[in-house]
């Protein structure tokens, strides 16, 4: 494992050179004819889908991004398949992480349901609409807003902070209400972390704006559900991160509804897409310590920005 | 204010390790439960659906060839030229379950399902606990859900 993980290790900038280059090459080398499939067999695409989310797997956790928000702008960008289907695999791609990820979250006490629940609620009905809408509106329009909401995670990914125990001093009376607070054990330190929310009401809003954009794009929303948690709740880091995988998964079921009802879902490019995605994840997770985050993460900010482009550029037809 | 405390020692075991479940409530640790419970079936139900679809142990209804022959089209337009399942569709299916695609089509909608099983589950444990406004939101929670799994609001193009 440590010698593999030190190949890694060395491969990763080359990995990350190649990608580059990759999301910079016109999407017509990939698929030059309409229908793309029309020039490769099928099971190529399929095993390229597998392979492609396995890295990205990789990739997310030691960038500390879900994978649900580097899925969709890739594969549309660079795959044939339609971006209905991508779409509906991006959200059954995050739901199905946060699913995997939940029990041992809950169990400890960091994810919280009180928390979680009364966002959701609101954020699963903004997704449902979102969802519709983005059903509704041409594929091109939605690439090109898809470029625009990748580039904006981008600019929150740079400038957002994270604080380990924000200081929350008082709680709203909606928090009080919502009985928003909590204890967990922090692991690292020993200690028992009291934690305490506040801005219930803004931070409702702003789960009902997530919500809908992550139905829209297919997106799994955790770059913006984390720092709402986080730096506007004053929720511990961890809490939120955990509670942020409790939302995804209410939020991702209730929007896959729409995707699986309009045929949008195809297990031949879900399936691979989950399972990929997942075996990656835990690779990544193990690679974890091992690596330099804070290079790949910056590294991943450059990747999204570039597919975000990428996007943009396909959205305008260029 | 948050803040960070010594943990008491009655929740820590020899050795200083934590008790799992010593911070998480009974809603929490059975909610827990039953997301292990049915993730893994859904693990195991994917793997098994997507190799009786590719190896065509089971009939398709729609051949693999026909479908990727296709996927550059919307969502609309491929079930208009080939009816692909959609929503519960699949239940009245001409040929029946037992199809390859159909299989993998049922495990993606298990988990689609996932969180509805484990609200279900909070919804339970709120109302026997008598806390109704935890009862209250996870239930509305619970019917949103249950609203977007009967199609009535899935309009698409």
């Amino acid at each position: 494992m440590k010698h593999s993980a030190s190949i890694v290790h060395r491969m990763l900038p080359a990995l990350i050179v190649l990608g580059m280059v990759t999301l910079m090459t016109p999407a017509e080398a990939f698929c030059a004819a309409a229908p793309a499939s029309a020039g490769a067999p099928w099971w190529i695409w399929v095993v390229g889908l597998f392979v492609f989310s396995f890295i990205l797997g990789i990739v997310a956790v030691l960038g500390g991004v879900g994978g649900g928000v580097l899925f969709v702008p890739i594969v549309s960008s660079f795959f044939p398949f339609h971006l209905d289907y991508v779409r509906g695999a991006g959200l059954l791609v995050a739901l199905a992480g946060s699913l995997a990820a939940g029990p041992p979250l809950l169990r400890k006490g960091l994810a919280d349901l009180k928390l979680g629940l009364p966002m959701a609620l609101i954020g699963s009905v903004s997704s449902i609409a979102g969802a519709i809408v983005g059903l509704l509106l041409p594929a091109r329009e939605i690439q090109l807003m898809l470029g625009i909401v990748v580039l904006g995670v981008t600019v929150i990914m740079i400038t957002s902070g994270k604080s380990g125990y924000p200081a929350v001093r008082k709680q709203d009376s909606l928090s009080r209400i919502l009985q928003l607070s909590g204890v967990y054990y922090e692991e690292f330190s020993r200690h028992e972390v009291s934690w305490q929310a506040h801005r219930t009401p803004v931070a409702m809003l702003l789960f009902f704006v997530i919500g809908f954009i992550g139905g829209m794009f297919g997106l799994g929303a955790g770059f913006a559900n984390v720092p709402v948690y986080n730096l506007l709740m004053g929720v511990p880091l961890k809490v939120s991160v955990a509670t942020s995988g409790l939302v995804l998964s209410i939020n991702g079921s209730a929007a896959a509804w729409v995707y699986i009802f309009n045929g949008a879902v195809l297990p031949l490019i879900t399936v691979p897409s989950i399972a990929g995605m997942m075996i990656g994840s835990k690779i990544g997770a193990k690679l974890l310590p091992k690596v330099n985050t804070k290079t790949i993460r910056m590294t991943v900010i450059a990747i999204l920005a570039l597919s975000g482009i990428r996007s943009l550029l396909k959205g305008l037809g260029i | 204010m948050n803040n960070a405390t010594e943990a008491p020692a009655n929740n820590l075991q020899p050795g200083g390790a934590k008790k799992e479940g010593s911070y998480a409530d009974r809603v929490h640790v059975l909610y827990a439960k039953t997301l292990d419970l049915v993730s893994h079936a859904v693990i195991v139900t994917m793997s098994i659906g997507y190799v009786l679809y590719l190896t065509e142990l089971l009939p398709l209804g729609i051949p693999i060839e026909t479908l990727a022959a296709n996927w550059n089209l919307s969502a609309a337009d491929m079930q208009a030229r080939l009816h692909q399942p959609s929503g519960w569709s699949f239940l009245t299916n001409p040929g029946g379950l037992l199809q390859g695609d159909i299989v993998s089509y049922m495990s993606v909608i298990l988990l689609a399902l996932a969180t509805l099983f484990c609200l279900a589950v909070a919804v339970t444990v709120y109302f026997r606990e008598k806390k109704p406004l935890f009862f209250t939101i996870a239930l509305g929670q619970f019917l949103v859900l249950v609203v977007a799994a009967s199609g009535i609001v899935a309009a698409g193009r």
